[in-house]
C-alpha cells in the first residue's frame, strides 16, 4: 500500500459528513529544522481519525496545531471554515500524561471547564456526574489524583475534556503512559464511550492495532520531515472485536506501510548520526 | 520521620533495634533538649560554672514568668515584646510573600520582565539586609516601618527566587489545558499558576521566614524605640540582666520553631500534603 492507492472515505456517515478540521499544505520548522513537509488531510464532522507514524515524526506536533498550542510555519488549517488562531473551548485535548490539575479533587477537575465558563456548581457537576458514570469513576468523586493510579488518571482526563463539551476531542496517544493490560481493558471500556460522545476525535498513537480497532479512518505520518503517506479507511461497525479476522487485515495492511517507513527512518537516522557524512548521504 | 527511620535502619543495622520504635526516637529529640539544660542548671547549682555569666535554666525560667504578668518591668512585658515582634514579622513576610510571588510570576513568565529585573534582584540580593538599616532609619525613623521593612527585605529575594523556580518547573501543559477550557488571563493566574506554584510558596515562605526571623530581632536592636525581643536582649545588655538575655534567645528559638512546624506545618499538610505533592526541600 502506497500514498497512491490512499483512499479517503468519512464514515460512521452517509458520505454527507460536512469537513471539520482541514489542513492543507501544512509545514512546521523547529529553528531552521523541517519537521513537517507537507501534511493536507481534511477531517469529517463525527469521524474518528487515528493518527500513526514512526516515533519523532511530528504526530503530536500536528496535533498540538489543531489544539491551537503551536502555529505551523507555512499552510492553513482550519475548522469548522474558520483558521485556527489558538487553543479554544471547540476543542478539547486529552494528554498521554493526564496533565490533571493536583490541587482539585476528580470531581473538581471534571468540572473545571465548566467553572472556568462560569457555570453554576450544581449544574457543572450534573453534567460531570454522567461522564464520571461513563468513565467508570464512580465513588472517586473526591479524591485527589495523586491517590489515584495511571488507567483511572486517564479517565478523569478524558472526562474533563468530554464534561465542557467541545467539539473535537484531541488525544495525545491517550493509553501511552499506561501498561498493557489497563491499556486493553480500558479499550474495550472506552470503545461505547467515543460512540457515546459523538464528536469528531483526532488520536494520536504508535499502535497499529488500537488504531484499526477504534478509528474509522487511520492517517499514517511518514517519518521527518512527515506527510500523509497512506490514508486508510476501517470499514467495520463499532463496537468491534479484535479478532475479527477483517480487522485484522486492515491492520496487516498499515502495519506494513508503517514498518517500511520505520526502516527508513531507522536508516537515515543511522546515516545521519554516522560522523563526516554529508546530509545529502542520508536519502 | 519514617523515612528517617528506615534510612537509619539501613545505614546502621545495630541501630535498628532502637530506632525501630517511635517512642525511642522521640525520646532521643527531647532529651537532646533536656539533657544538656538539666547539665546546665546541675553546673550553675553546684557551682561549676559562674552563675553571674551562665545563670540557671530555672532561674532564667523565673524570671520570664515575673516579666510576663503585672509584675514585671514595664508590666506584662515580655507578651508585649513577643507580640510586637510578631506583628513586625508578620506584617514584613505578608508583604514579602504578596509582592515577592508577583514579582516572581512575572518575571518568570515575562522575559522583558526578567531582562530588567533579574540584574537588579541579583545585585541587590547578597547585600546584608542590615545593612540597608542606616538607610532606613534615616528615611522612615526609629518605626515599625523601618523593622517591617527590613523583614520585607530579608524575606522577599527568597520569595522571588523560589517562586521564579516554580514557574520554570511549571508544566507547560497545565496552561494549555486551562487555555482550551477557554480561561482569561485573571483566571489561569487565580487558578493554575498560584496553586501549582504552592509547594515552591511554601518552600520560599520557610526559608524567608527564617531570614526575617534573623534579620528582624538584629533590626530590633538597632532600630527599634522600644519593645520587640531584639530590643528586650539589647537592653538587657546595658544592663548587664543575663537571665533576660538568656530568656529572650530561649523565647526566640521556641518562637522561630513554632512558626516553622505550626504555622507553615499547618499551611502544609492543608494543601500540598493534601494534594500529595509536596516536593523537595
Amino acid at each position: 500500500m502506497s500514498a497512491d492507492s490512499a483512499q479517503i472515505y468519512p464514515l460512521r456517515s452517509n458520505g454527507a459528513a460536512k469537513p471539520k478540521i482541514v489542513a492543507n499544505g501544512i509545514q512546521k520548522y523547529f529553528g531552521g529544522v523541517l519537521a513537517m513537509e507537507n501534511i493536507s488531510c481534511t477531517i469529517h464532522e463525527r469521524e474518528f481519525v487515528a493518527i500513526i507514524g514512526p516515533s519523532g515524526c511530528g504526530k503530536s506536533t500536528f496535533l498540538y496545531l489543531i489544539a491551537g498550542f503551536e502555529k505551523p510555519t507555512y499552510g492553513e488549517l482550519s475548522i469548522n471554515g474558520h483558521p485556527i488562531q489558538g487553543p479554544g473551548r471547540d476543542r478539547g485535548v486529552v494528554f498521554q500524561e493526564f496533565v490533571l490539575f493536583p490541587w482539585l479533587t476528580v470531581l473538581r477537575n471534571i468540572t473545571l471547564g465548566l467553572d472556568i465558563k462560569g457555570v453554576n456548581r450544581r449544574e457543572a457537576e450534573e453534567k460531570a456526574r454522567k461522564w464520571i458514570r461513563l468513565t467508570g469513576l464512580s465513588g472517586f468523586e473526591d479524591a485527589y489524583p495523586s491517590t489515584l493510579s495511571g488507567g483511572m488518571k486517564q479517565r478523569v482526563a478524558i472526562a474533563r475534556a468530554l464534561t465542557y463539551d467541545p467539539e473535537v476531542l484531541l488525544l495525545d496517544e491517550p493509553f501511552g503512559a499506561l501498561d498493557v493490560q489497563t491499556k486493553n481493558y480500558m479499550i474495550r471500556d472506552l470503545q461505547n464511550l467515543w460512540l457515546e460522545a459523538n464528536r469528531t476525535i483526532v488520536m494520536i498513537t504508535h499502535s497499529v492495532s488500537e488504531a484499526v480497532l477504534m478509528a474509522d479512518r487511520v492517517l499514517v505520518l511518514s517519518s521527518r520531515p512527515s506527510r500523509v503517506i497512506a490514508d486508510v479507511s476501517i470499514r467495520l461497525p463499532h463496537p468491534r472485536d479484535q479478532r475479527d479476522p477483517v480487522l485484522r487485515r486492515y491492520e496487516d495492511e498499515v502495519t506494513a506501510v508503517l514498518s517500511a517507513e520505520v526502516d527508513k527512518a531507522m536508516n537515515q537516522e543511522r546515516q545521519t548520526h554516522r560522523p563526516y557524512s554529508s546530509p545529502g548521504q542520508a536519502q | 520521620m519514617s523515612t528517617e527511620t528506615v534510612d537509619a535502619a539501613i545505614v546502621r543495622p545495630p541501630l535498628a533495634q532502637l530506632g525501630s520504635s517511635r517512642a525511642a526516637i522521640l525520646a532521643l529529640r527531647l532529651g537532646s533538649i533536656i539533657v544538656p539544660l538539666l547539665l546546665w542548671e546541675l553546673g550553675a547549682r553546684l557551682g561549676w560554672i559562674n552563675t553571674f555569666l551562665f545563670p540557671p535554666p530555672s532561674k532564667i525560667l523565673a524570671t520570664l514568668w515575673s516579666q510576663s504578668g503585672p509584675n514585671g518591668n514595664p508590666p506584662w512585658a515580655i507578651p508585649i515584646h513577643v507580640g510586637r515582634s510578631l506583628i513586625r514579622l508578620l506584617a514584613g513576610v505578608a508583604l514579602a510573600v504578596v509582592i515577592g510571588t508577583i514579582a516572581g510570576v512575572v518575571i518568570g513568565l515575562n522575559r522583558w520582565a526578567r531582562a530588567i529585573l533579574r540584574p537588579i534582584i541579583s545585585a541587590l540580593m547578597p547585600v546584608p539586609t542590615l545593612a540597608w538599616t542606616p538607610v532606613l532609619l534615616l528615611v522612615m525613623g526609629i518605626d515599625d516601618r523601618t523593622t517591617i521593612f527590613v523583614v520585607f527585605l530579608a524575606a522577599v529575594f527568597e520569595m522571588i527566587y523560589t517562586i521564579v523556580a516554580g514557574i520554570e518547573m511549571m508544566n507547560v501543559k497545565l496552561f494549555w489545558v486551562a487555555e482550551s477550557m477557554g480561561a482569561t488571563r485573571l483566571q489561569i493566574f487565580v487558578r493554575v499558576i498560584i496553586p501549582a506554584i504552592f509547594p515552591y510558596l511554601i518552600t520560599g515562605m520557610r526559608l524567608g521566614t527564617g531570614y526575617a526571623w534573623r534579620a528582624l530581632i538584629a533590626a530590633e536592636m538597632l532600630a527599634a524605640s522600644s519593645f520587640g525581643l531584639g530590643f528586650m536582649i539589647y537592653d538587657a545588655s546595658e544592663y548587664m540582666n543575663m537571665d533576660v538575655i538568656y530568656g529572650g534567645v530561649m523565647l526566640i528559638a521556641v518562637l522561630g520553631f513554632l512558626l516553622e512546624n505550626v504555622l507553615i506545618g499547618r499551611l502544609e499538610s492543608a494543601t500540598t500534603e493534601k494534594w500529595g505533592v509536596q516536593n523537595e526541600r
